[in-house]
C-alpha cells in the first residue's frame, strides 16, 4: 500500500532563502530592540543624544521604526512566506534560486541603504515611508519579484485549493504594492539628487499618508502576521484552523474595512468632519473582523489546551494572538472622537503601538520561528526549551511595563494639557507634562530593556540550536491524498 | 452567498483582483473627494507659497525629523485654541510637500510659533534648548549654525515644486539666490523680498555666511502668521 | 540546468543596476545619491559574482557526481 502512496516525486523546496529571511529576522529583531532602547534612553536623559546630527533622536527614530517593522517584520514575513507557500502547495518556488536570492538580498540592501540615509539626513518624513524616492524605487523592484515569485508558485501548485494563509500572504504582498505606489509618489528635485517632494501637499497629503500608515499596520503588520499564524498555530498545535467560514467571512471583511480606517489617525484637525466621520465608523467597525481571526487563531488551540504548558513557543504564538486581539479592540477605542481628543499626540499612542508591535507581531514571530528553526535546520528539537520559558516571562514583562508606563504617562499628559485651574487658565505649561511623564520614560525603557533580553536570549538560543551537531529529525512522509481518504 | 469559495480558492488571479478590488474601495471614497471638493481647501486671503530661504529651512525640518517630536496642527477643541491660537486650517498646509501636521507632541505644536519669540531665541534654543528651557528634553542642534547652507539647487527646488502645483512665478524663480541672500542678511535691502513674499522674516544671520540655521529660523518665524483670522469668519472656513 | 534561465535574467537586470549606479555616482548632487550608487555598484557586483560562482559550483558537483565522487 505504502508503495502506491508516493505517487510523486517528492518535492525540493527551496528552504535555503527561507534560512537566510530566518537569520536575518533575528538579527534585525536586535537590531531593532536596540535602537529603540537608545532612542528611549534619549527622550529619558537627552544628553544621549550626543549633539551630534547623526545620533539624535529625529535621526534615531526612523531608523527604530524601519528596523522593527520591514528589516524584523519584513524578514520574518518574506522568509515565512516562501516557507509557507511552498508546502501549502506542494511546489518548489517560482522563478529559480536567483531571483529567490535576489529578493533576499535586495531587501537587505534596500534595509541598510534606508537605516544610512536617515542618519545621513534624507527623510521623507512620512512615517513608515521615510526612505526617499530613489529607494522606493528600488523596493518597488523588489517587491514586484516578490509578487511574481510568491505568486507564481501559487499558480504552480499540486494542491487544487489556495490554503488560508496564503490568502493573508497575497494580500498583504499586493496592498503594500499599492499603499507604497500612491503614498510615495514624488518628484525629486534631479535625478542624480536624493532630495524629493511628495506630489502631494497639505489635508489631501495628510489623508493619503494615513491612508498608507494604517494600512501599513493593517496588511504589513496584521494581514502578513495572520498568513503566518494560519500556518504556524495549526503546525504547532498539530490541530486543524478552527472555523473555515469564519476564516472566509474575516478575510474579505478585514481586508475591506481596515482601508477605511486612515482619517482615525487626523481626528479634531483640519481634515473634513465626513472624512473624519467615515474613518471613525469603519474603525469601530474593524473590531469584528479583527476579533474573528483572534477567535480562529485561539480556538484552533481546541483539543490541544495542555501543549500550552509543554511548548512554550505555542505559548508565544497564542499570547500574541491575544495581544492581537487586546489591541484590535484598544484601537477601536481610540478611534472615537471623543476618546481620541484626549490620545491624540500622546504617549497612549505609543503604548498602544507597541502592545500591537511586541505583543502580536514580534509574538507570534517568536513562537512561529521557535517552530520553524528546527525543522529548517533538521534539528529534533531547540537547544533549549526552558531558555525558550525565561524568554517568553521575560519578554511578557517588559511588555507589560511599556504599556502600562505609556497608558499612565499618555493619560496624564493628555489631562494636563486641557486641565484648568479655578480661574479658568489653563494649569499647565507645557513642560510641566514633559517632567511629569520622566518617571515613566524611564520604566518604558526597562520594558525595553527586558524585551531586549528575552531577544538576546532566543539568539543565543537559535544559535546553538543552528550550530549543534545534527539530531536527524524524523522525515515527515508524503502520503497521497487517494491513501488518506481510504481508497 | 452567490459565490462559492472555491471560485477564489482555487483561481490565484481571481483571489487577487477580488482582493485588489475589495482594498481599492476604501481609498477611492475617503481620497478623491478631497481632490474634487472644492471647499476642502477653504478660501482665505494672506496664504503664499515659502520664500527661498524659508522653503530650505522647511526641507532641514523635514530631514532632520522634527515632525517626530513636534506636531503643527492645532485641533478645534477649546484648551488647544487657548494654548496655540486659531486652530489650523486646510489652506494653511496647502504648499506643504509633504504635510507637517505631526503625529506626537514630545515638544509643543508649532503651527503658529512665527512671531513668539525672536530670532535670538531661536538660534540660542536650537543650539541648546536647556539653556534656555532647563527641563526640556530637546537635542542640541548646533551643528546647524556651524553648516553653511547650499544654495546651488534653489531653482531646482522651485521648480520641482511648480511642477507639483505650488504657484511660483517667473520672477520669484530667477531672483531666487537674490532673495535667499537678502533674507538672511539684516543689512540687506529686502524691499523686493518682502514685495515677492509679504511677511518673510530676515533672519539674524552671523555676518559672513547663511546656514543652515538661518534657514530654519526664517521657516519657524512665519508658521502661522500668513492668514489673518480677524479677516475671516467661520462660515468661510467651513468645509 | 533548470535554474539557467532565472541566473540569466537575474543577472543581466543586476548588471544594469550596476551601470546605473555608476551613472549615480558620476552625477551625485549630494552625498547620499553617492554613497547609494557605490552601494549599488558594488552589491550589483558581488550579488553577479555570486551567480558565476554558484553556477560554476554547481558544474563541479555535478561532474563530480558522475565520477561516482571519486574525484572532487
Amino acid at each position: 500500500m505504502s508503495d502506491h502512496a508516493l505517487t510523486e516525486r517528492p518535492v525540493v523546496y527551496n528552504d535555503a532563502v527561507v534560512k537566510k529571511f530566518v537569520v536575518a529576522s533575528l538579527f534585525w529583531a536586535i537590531v531593532a530592540f536596540l535602537v529603540g532602547c537608545y532612542i528611549a534612553a534619549e527622550l529619558t536623559w537627552p544628553t544621549l543624544n550626543l549633539g551630534l546630527s547623526f545620533t539624535n533622536f529625529g535621526r534615531l527614530r526612523p531608523v527604530h521604526t524601519s528596523a522593527a517593522i520591514f528589516a524584523f517584520g519584513g524578514s520574518a514575513l518574506l522568509g515565512t512566506s516562501f516557507y509557507v507557500v511552498q508546502r501549502t502547495c506542494r511546489a518548489r518556488l517560482f522563478g529559480g534560486e536567483a531571483l529567490a536570492s535576489f529578493v533576499f538580498w535586495g531587501y537587505q540592501f534596500f534595509i541598510v541603504m534606508a537605516a544610512l540615509s536617515y542618519v545621513m539626513g534624507f527623510s521623507q518624513s512620512k512615517e513608515y515611508a521615510e526612505p526617499e524616492w530613489h529607494l522606493d524605487l528600488w523596493l518597488t523592484i523588489v517587491w514586484v519579484c516578490y509578487l511574481l515569485i510568491f505568486l507564481g508558485t501559487i499558480m504552480k501548485r499540486s494542491e487544487p485549493h489556495i490554503y488560508v494563509a496564503n490568502w493573508f500572504y497575497l494580500a498583504f504582498i499586493i496592498t503594500i504594492a499599492v499603499l507604497h505606489i500612491v503614498n510615495n509618489a514624488a518628484i525629486p528635485i534631479s535625478f542624480y539628487s536624493a532630495k524629493s517632494y511628495s506630489a502631494y501637499a497639505g489635508v489631501q497629503d495628510a489623508l493619503v499618508q494615513w491612508w498608507y500608515g494604517h494600512n501599513a499596520v493593517g496588511f504589513f503588520l496584521t494581514a502578513g502576521f495572520l498568513g503566518m499564524m494560519y500556518y504556524f498555530i495549526p503546525k504547532a498545535a498539530g490541530r486543524p484552523v478552527y472555523s473555515y467560514r469564519l476564516s472566509i467571512v474575516h478575510f474579505w471583511t478585514l481586508i475591506f474595512i481596515y482601508i477605511w480606517a486612515g482619517p482615525h489617525h487626523l481626528h479634531w484637525t483640519a481634515l473634513p468632519d465626513w472624512t473624519q466621520t467615515l474613518g471613525m465608523a469603519f474603525s469601530i467597525m474593524l473590531w469584528m473582523p479583527s476579533w474573528g481571526g483572534m477567535i480562529n487563531g485561539i480556538m484552533t488551540l481546541s483539543g490541544a489546551w495542555d501543549k500550552l504548558r509543554t511548548d512554550p513557543g505555542l505559548r508565544f504564538s497564542v499570547t500574541a494572538v491575544g495581544f492581537y486581539g487586546m489591541s484590535t479592540f484598544e484601537g477601536p477605542v481610540m478611534s472615537v472622537r471623543e476618546v481620541n481628543a484626549l490620545s491624540h499626540y500622546t504617549d497612549w499612542t505609543i503604548g498602544h503601538v507597541h502592545s500591537g508591535a511586541l505583543g502580536w507581531v514580534a509574538f507570534i514571530v517568536f513562537g512561529s520561528l521557535y517552530y520553524l528553526i528546527p525543522v529548517l535546520w533538521n534539528r529534533k528539537a531547540l537547544y533549549s526549551v526552558r531558555l525558550v520559558a525565561w524568554h517568553y516571562w521575560i519578554a511578557t514583562l517588559g511588555i507589560v511595563l511599556y504599556i502600562v508606563a505609556m497608558w499612565v504617562a499618555g493619560i496624564m499628559e493628555g489631562l494636563m494639557w486641557r486641565a484648568y485651574d479655578k480661574f479658568g487658565f489653563l494649569q499647565y505649561s507645557f513642560v510641566e507634562s514633559v517632567v511629569a511623564i520622566h518617571p515613566f520614560f524611564v520604566i518604558r525603557l526597562l520594558g525595553g530593556v527586558f524585551f531586549l533580553i528575552g531577544g538576546l536570549l532566543m539568539v543565543f538560543n537559535v544559535f546553538m540550536t543552528i550550530t549543534s551537531e545534527s539530531t536527524e529529525r524524523p522525515r515527515e512522509r508524503l502520503i497521497a491524498p487517494a491513501v488518506l481518504a481510504g481508497a | 452567498m452567490f459565490i462559492r469559495h472555491e471560485f477564489f480558492e482555487k483561481n490565484a488571479i481571481f483571489l487577487l483582483l477580488g482582493t485588489l478590488v475589495t482594498i481599492a474601495i476604501g481609498g477611492i471614497v475617503e481620497i478623491v473627494p478631497l481632490f474634487t471638493v472644492e471647499t476642502t481647501v477653504e478660501h482665505v486671503e494672506g496664504m503664499r507659497p515659502y520664500s527661498p530661504l524659508e522653503l530650505r529651512g522647511r526641507d532641514i525640518y523635514v530631514r532632520e525629523g522634527c515632525y517626530l517630536c513636534h506636531s503643527q496642527q492645532v485641533r478645534t477643541l477649546r484648551d488647544e485654541v487657548e494654548r496655540y491660537g486659531h486652530y489650523s486650517i486646510a489652506a494653511e498646509s496647502m504648499y506643504d510637500h509633504p504635510f507637517q501636521w505631526g503625529s506626537k507632541r514630545i515638544g509643543p505644536d508649532l503651527a503658529r510659533v512665527g512671531g513668539k519669540y525672536s530670532n535670538d531665541w531661536h538660534y540660542a534654543h536650537l543650539r541648546n534648548a536647556q539653556g534656555i528651557v532647563p527641563e526640556s528634553i530637546m537635542p542640541h542642534y548646533a551643528f546647524l549654525a556651524e553648516t553653511p547652507l547650499d544654495t546651488d539647487d534653489i531653482q531646482s527646488r522651485m521648480k520641482t515644486l511648480r511642477i507639483l502645483g505650488v504657484p511660483y512665478t517667473d520672477e520669484q524663480i530667477a531672483n531666487a539666490k537674490a532673495d535667499l541672500m537678502a533674507q538672511a542678511n539684516p543689512e540687506a535691502d529686502s524691499a523686493k523680498l518682502i514685495a515677492r513674499y509679504p511677511k518673510a522674516n530676515i533672519a539674524s544671520g552671523n555676518g559672513h555666511e547663511v546656514t543652515e540655521a538661518d534657514a530654519l529660523v526664517a521657516y519657524l518665524q512665519m508658521l502661522g502668521t500668513l492668514v489673518n483670522f480677524a479677516d475671516t469668519n467661520t462660515e468661510r472656513l467651513q468645509q | 540546468m533548470e535554474n539557467n534561465v532565472s541566473d540569466l535574467v537575474v543577472g543581466l537586470m543586476m548588471a544594469v543596476f550596476g551601470l546605473v549606479g555608476l551613472f549615480l555616482v558620476a552625477g551625485a548632487a549630494d552625498a547620499e545619491m553617492y554613497i547609494f550608487g557605490i552601494a549599488l555598484s558594488g552589491f550589483a557586483i558581488l550579488f553577479d559574482l555570486g551567480l558565476i560562482k554558484r553556477y560554476h559550483d554547481r558544474r563541479d558537483e555535478a561532474r563530480a557526481a558522475a565520477r561516482g565522487n571519486t574525484h572532487v
